[in-house]
């Protein structure tokens, strides 16, 4: 039993997107899809101009609207704290995307990634370039090359078509004893992963010795991730 | 001939030669499948090296039966610790684009031109290397072959092979690279006052102060991983100022951000020397002394020479009298638009945090018409306060043992010796282009200029060119002079891994291997004071037919050359490049470029060479280096320089006596005086001054009456160099560039510039300078300063692939590329392309 979140340090944050890119390798998502995404913002009137990014993910809430909301049991609080989606009892109502507040729930109108590399036939250059099928079809049983099977330790592999998904923390990682990908692959060691009910975690000695801050903390969804320092 | 699958298992079971490694987790092996359920059967982590930007570092790929899934900074590497940026994860989506070429192609339509569609065909190898070498052999029958020239792009350290015994042994001295593109006007700077040609390393761990001249490299180039890894720790320990005219990430994350007028960047820097100097907080330990203690240099005063005793440096006082001593910060404001009290403030803390301090130069300064000296007087900050080769600061890299090219100039026959005793066909050396690499004259490439030269046959007619790894007509200022000097150039084969606007003047286009997945080379790189060699592999097999550019391509040339009648080539490669534990002569290709790569890093690896384990690592033999695919070398030690600098006085100059003796050959060559060279090189020093760092105003094209605007260009985050816009990865996250918008193509315009002109955020415009016009997005933002349009590089492509382009089959770009509308105009001293530095104006038309 853990209570699992995440400490974004942004002082050592670049903005760089590497969190998204790596995200979408180790989910497999589309690259319209995000389950670690970003918010930028530029302040100020030139020269006193100011930029800053925050990188947002699911902040795994404790009161979680998206589980309040969902009808069917599908969006749940595991027993570390993490919030999680069961594919085979979501219903695709999308209530739960309409009740987070950080706008980090995507529905799937398609199968993800079937456009690139399923429906895409058509060569730009005949016989001398290549279509995203045929390349797909020179894999067996993957969906498309950079397919992680790791992913579907835990859930869908590739989400399915009329449902939602969002991000688990990468508990298929968390499983193993692993970090998640996005705080691995933070070339700024921006992320800092671990458990708030054990005190002695760096995130719990991070967060009692920094003034943090939640995304829409007003909101009453006690989010779990934690932003620590100024951009 | 393509090596087909199983003649890959096959060599690569036999060869014994350490690729045995790689075969774990190749498909070829077959028996292993993921299961239903998705789980993998065999993964490994493979190490190769990410190209991305010039930084080159050592990564490592997550293959899963065969299939390339994830990338992280290899464990291996010192340099950058286990850390990669976001490109390199960007790699994957390029490896399975399925716009890359799968097979050669041949043009059907004999005319060239945008508008001409090429027709292109796929044909075989054979076939393709067929029509090559025919050319070829044309050429050296009538003794022309100085008229083949060899365009180099992107390249690993097995560059010599294609770039210079290739066109060298065949009788052409044309082996022209890039590098005038990319940055050579930043290694100006520190040659010229420090004797380096080269790029520089950062002591950031031990760094207090950090001074930006265009650099982001928590962004761009160089050495992001590192940078990125430690810009926490050194925005906690140092102050960090930012020159900038665009508000960059990393001038976002800085204590101090300078959002300079474009190329106005070397008031600034003179104005902090002249600070510096007025304020007393030079290094006495490096620099020296006044005789008497006191303290002389004061505003507008000459002071005498024999006043000051000099240490390591030299020329100080020459220095003040000739450029410093009026040039205050109250002057540099005029010119920079930067305030005067931010500048005396950034110069004392600076001085202050001194000698742990950087001085960082980068294009954004360097880069521009006359930027030699603004580099010059930017890296010379280092010199006067004791930060260069020094803890905390900027220094050299240690030295790495590699082999040399062998010799192969016995391989020259008659109609060799005669073509390379030509001229090499960029005009480097001509009066207008002194191009002084290393100091010296007519040494230095001047890339962007040999479409005029193609253009206007001086110094003769260029009948045939292979390219590799480049774009030119993309990625070069005044890009419509080269798409005119492709379309005259009669024969023209490209080496790419995309059929790219420079592929569309060709009449042969082959499919390239991938960098950091299909390749072996090696590169030599540097970052937090380790130097190191990293391999680039094949880690999967190619799903195409493509082959290695640096080896396996000339390695097939040579083979066709030898069947026509002209061995030397092949008679050099298999002769040179044996298996050196074997003794084995290639037989092909591909063992040629592993037996090269062995042949080249064998001080490395091989326990019985001299240098083995001297300067860093100490692999136990081929195959742990190999698998590793990393060399470290010690770490750097600080001031081995001092007192033995390159320079001609073997101080470090800020009177460059190393400087002077380099126009004066050159001005001799031409018969003329140095202020003659400097005014036909767009200067505007005469005498002496020529020899110090100094202030030169900005240079630029359009009448600010017609074209209100200064431009100027940036670059991104995302960008593998230019050749990652058909990546959906890279439309998704544009916006990690300040200011920029996912999935477009923005001219970034502050808002009271926008007011004036009735231009809206998202208004669809055009960009017009005297040289052409493009159509982007407008968006208003405050990170840029009033009068000056922003926009960043690599967007524009219109022959890039189903992304990159907006209508790949009628030509239509995504968004417009910046060298359409910049004008090719040359920092000549360096030969350097001047892209930055506001070299030209702009007017901006709404399109309703």
């Amino acid at each position: 039993m853990a209570n699992y979140g995440m400490i974004i340090d942004l002082k050592n944050c670049v903005g760089c997107a590497g969190c998204d890119i790596a995200c979408k390798t180790e989910n497999n998502l589309d690259h319209d899809v995000h389950w670690s995404f970003h918010i930028t913002e530029t302040t100020g009137v030139f020269p006193n101009v100011g930029y800053r990014y925050i990188p947002k993910l699911c902040n795994h809430c404790e009161n979680a609207s998206c589980v309040k909301v969902c009808p069917t049991q599908a969006m749940y609080k595991d027993e570390n704290g993490l919030t999680l989606h069961d594919p085979d009892k979501c219903i695709g109502c999308r209530s739960c995307e309409l009740a987070c507040p950080y706008n980090c729930i995507s529905f799937n109108e398609d199968v993800q990634h079937q456009h690139q590399w399923q429906m895409d036939t058509e060569p730009l250059l005949e016989g001398i370039t290549s279509s995203g099928k045929e390349i797909a079809e020179k894999f067996d049983n993957v969906p498309f090359p950079n397919y992680n099977p790791d992913r579907a330790k835990t859930y869908d592999g590739v989400r399915r078509k009329g449902i939602v998904e969002k991000c688990t923390l990468c508990d298929h990682r968390i499983l193993d004893g692993k970090d998640p990908w996005c705080v691995v692959s933070c070339p700024a060691d921006a992320r800092i992963f671990g458990d708030f009910d054990d005190p002695k975690s760096e995130v719990s000695i991070l967060l009692a010795e920094n003034s943090a801050f939640q995304l829409l903390k007003s909101k009453g969804t006690k989010p779990k991730v934690y932003y620590i320092n100024e951009f | 001939m393509a090596i087909t699958r199983r003649e890959f298992i096959k060599y690569s079971t036999i060869s014994g030669i350490g690729i045995i490694g790689m075969l774990n987790g190749l498909p070829l092996l077959g028996a292993l499948k993921e299961s239903t359920n998705g789980t993998s059967s065999v993964a490994k982590w493979m190490t190769t090296v990410c190209q991305g930007c010039t930084t080159w570092c050592p990564v490592q790929v997550k293959m899963i039966d065969g299939r390339a899934v994830k990338v992280r900074g290899s464990e291996y590497a010192k340099a950058n610790h286990g850390k990669c940026c976001v490109r390199a994860h960007m790699g994957i989506q390029q490896l399975y684009d399925p716009d890359r070429l799968k097979v050669p192609m041949m043009r059907t339509n004999p005319k060239k031109g945008r508008n001409e569609d090429p027709g292109f065909v796929p044909i075989t190898w054979e076939k393709a290397i067929d029509i090559i070498t025919d050319k070829m052999m044309e050429l050296r029958k009538n003794e022309e072959t100085h008229k083949f020239v060899l365009f180099r792009g992107r390249y690993t350290y097995m560059r010599d092979i294609i770039y210079e015994v290739m066109p060298k042994v065949f009788g052409s001295p044309n082996g022209i690279s890039h590098s005038a593109i990319c940055a050579e006007a930043e290694k100006f700077g520190s040659f010229f006052t420090e004797g380096y040609w080269g790029y520089r390393d950062y002591d950031l761990d031990k760094t207090r102060y950090v001074l930006c001249w265009g650099a982001d490299p928590i962004a761009s180039n160089r050495q992001v991983p590192h940078a990125t890894s430690i810009w926490g720790k050194v925005q906690r320990q140092a102050k960090i100022a930012v020159i900038d005219p665009r508000l960059s990430t990393t001038a976002a994350k800085a204590n101090e951000w300078l959002p300079v007028i474009p190329g106005e960047d070397g008031a600034l820097a003179v104005a902090m020397a002249h600070t510096i100097l007025v304020e007393g907080l030079w290094s006495k330990l490096f620099v020296g002394d006044f005789k008497e203690g006191e303290n002389l240099f004061k505003k507008g005063k000459i002071v005498p020479e024999e006043s000051f005793v000099e240490n390591y440096t030299y020329g100080l006082v020459k220095w003040w009298n000739l450029e410093l001593k009026d040039k205050t910060p109250e002057w540099a404001e005029k010119k920079s638009g930067i305030p005067a009290e931010q500048i005396r403030r950034v110069a004392i803390g600076f001085a202050d945090a001194a000698p742990r301090v950087i001085s960082w130069v980068s294009p954004g300064t360097a880069m521009q018409v006359r930027g030699g000296y603004s580099a010059l007087a930017a890296h010379a900050l280092n010199g006067l306060v004791g930060s260069v080769d020094n803890v905390g600061g900027t220094v050299r890299g240690s030295k790495i043992p590699v082999n040399k090219v062998p010799k192969y100039k016995e391989y020259y026959d008659d109609i060799a010796k005669a073509g390379t005793k030509h001229k090499k066909m960029d005009q480097r050396g001509y009066l207008k282009f002194p191009s002084l690499k290393k100091g010296k004259p007519g040494s230095g490439v001047v890339t962007n200029n040999a479409a005029d030269a193609i253009l206007n046959e001086d110094p003769y007619e260029i009948k045939m060119a292979i390219g590799y790894w480049n774009n030119f007509p993309f990625s070069c200022s005044g890009a419509e002079r080269w798409e005119k000097a492709l379309s005259k150039l009669p024969f023209f084969a490209h080496i790419t891994t995309h059929a790219s606007e420079m592929s569309h003047f060709a009449d042969i286009v082959l499919p390239a291997a991938h960098s950091m997945f299909e390749k072996y080379g090696f590169i030599k790189s540097k970052q937090n004071l380790i130097a190191y060699v990293a391999l680039n592999k094949r880690i999967i097999e190619p799903l195409w037919d493509v082959k290695m550019d640096e080896t396996e391509i000339p390695w097939e040339i040579a083979a066709k050359l030898k069947e026509k009648g002209f061995p030397n080539l092949m008679d050099f490669f298999q002769a040179k490049f044996k298996d050196p534990e074997t003794g084995k002569v290639p037989q092909n290709g591909l063992e040629f470029s592993l037996f090269a790569l062995k042949y080249y890093t064998q001080p490395i690896w091989d326990k019985n060479h001299e240098k083995y384990g001297k300067y860093g690592d100490a692999p136990d033999g081929w195959d742990d280096f190999y698998e590793k695919g990393v060399w470290n070398s010690k770490k750097y030690k600080y001031r081995q320089n001092w007192g033995n600098f390159g320079t001609a006085t073997k101080k470090f100059e800020f009177y460059s006596e190393t400087l002077k003796k380099s126009l004066g050959k050159h001005a001799d060559k031409h018969g003329v005086s140095i202020d003659t060279v400097l005014e036909k090189c767009d200067y505007v020093a005469r005498g002496e001054v020529a020899f110090v760092p100094h202030y030169e105003p900005a240079f630029r094209r359009g009448d600010p009456r017609e074209y209100p605007f200064i431009f100027f260009e940036h670059r991104s985050r995302l960008n593998r160099e230019g050749r990652s816009a058909n990546l959906t990865w890279y439309q998704a996250h544009k916006d990690s560039d300040p200011g920029d918008e996912n999935w477009d193509d923005v001219a970034k315009i502050n808002p009271i510039d926008a007011k004036k002109i009735g231009i809206n955020n998202g208004d669809k415009i055009k960009l017009i300078s005297p040289v052409g016009e493009l159509q982007c997005n407008a968006k208003l933002w405050e990170g840029v300063r009033p009068g000056t349009i922003a926009k960043c590089f690599g967007q524009g492509h219109w022959a890039y692939g189903r992304i990159a382009a907006k209508d790949f089959k009628n030509r239509v770009p995504r968004g417009g590329n910046n060298n359409v509308i910049l004008p090719a105009e040359y920092d000549r001293l360096s030969g350097s392309t001047a892209r930055h530095g506001g070299v030209t104006r702009v007017k901006i038309e709404k399109i309703v």
